[in-house]
């Protein structure tokens, strides 16, 4: 039932509301969730953390999110974790800026917060997938 | 008072604004349900089995709860993206509600200023506007 074993999943989200649902959805399937309301605070606590996943949202107000997300993927090498983007209204240039910017994935607000877990759980099982793919094809590199 | 009444300081939103913002309220309140569905079935495992039969009935309630609030997020959430774009007054909507920090986010998320009430202060009558 804990499929999360403890994972930390950031959520950077202005609105209070989906943070805390977002919280409590991810600790009831046991993830531990780092909630930040900004882009600034996201920002200052990955200098200390490396999350399993982000949740981050789009119309945050203190920040653009996309460059934010520019600033995670190219101040961070080692910030290689999935980051799910929302937002109100997102475009479908809106989506193609996200995944060019390093997005693994998009989803449109108004969600459920089932539906958000469920695909974070997703993301970062293909992230573990794709980790061990790569380690086992370096292995006879390695032992050649 | 009615919202007409109060000019432009009255708060204004539009209907699918509104809808949205109740549908991320249902949302939390399926969540924190769900989070008490989670909390009974770890105490059920203290409670004695020649005793537990007395305590499904509750279990199954509180599970019925978390379907019927996810259900009517998905419900007011959908709705949200399906009426036409009308503007209506709703501080004195927001004035009913009687847990302050609910009224805050909400009224955060209708373009208010907010107050940054949590929930375990500001229970009780409050004077949002």
């Amino acid at each position: 039932m804990l499929e999360g074993r403890g994972q930390k999943v950031m959520v950077v989200d202005n609105d209070r509301t989906v943070l805390e649902l977002l919280q409590i959805r991810l600790e009831v399937v046991g993830y531990h969730a780092q909630i930040q309301r900004t882009g600034g605070q996201a920002l200052d606590l990955l200098k200390h953390t490396r999350p399993a996943a982000m949740i981050l949202d789009a119309g945050l107000t203190d920040t653009d999110a996309f460059e934010l997300l520019h600033t995670i993927r190219h101040r961070h090498d080692d910030q290689n974790f999935p980051i799910l983007m929302t937002g109100r209204g997102l475009t479908v240039d809106d989506v193609r800026r996200a995944l060019g910017y390093g997005a693994q994935n998009c989803m449109v607000k108004p969600y459920s917060g089932s539906e958000a877990v469920e695909r974070i759980g997703r993301l970062i099982e293909a992230a573990h997938r794709g980790s061990q793919h790569s380690i086992e094809l370096s292995r006879p590199q390695a032992v050649a | 008072m009615d919202g007409a009444d109060l000019g432009d300081s009255a708060l204004k939103a539009t209907i699918a604004n509104m809808l949205e913002v109740l549908g991320w309220e249902i949302e939390l309140a399926a969540a924190r349900s769900i989070y008490l569905d989670s909390i009974v079935g770890r105490m059920m495992t203290l409670i004695p089995d020649d005793r537990k039969a007395e305590f499904m009935e509750g279990m199954h309630t509180v599970d019925l709860l978390s379907q019927q609030l996810t259900g009517l997020s998905a419900f007011t959430q959908r709705m949200s993206g399906d009426v036409p774009d009308v503007n209506a007054y709703v501080h004195t909507a927001l004035d009913r509600i009687s847990l302050g920090a609910l009224a805050d986010r909400m009224s955060v998320a209708l373009g208010g200023l907010e107050k940054g009430l949590n929930d375990g202060e500001g229970a009780g009558d409050l004077d949002l506007f």
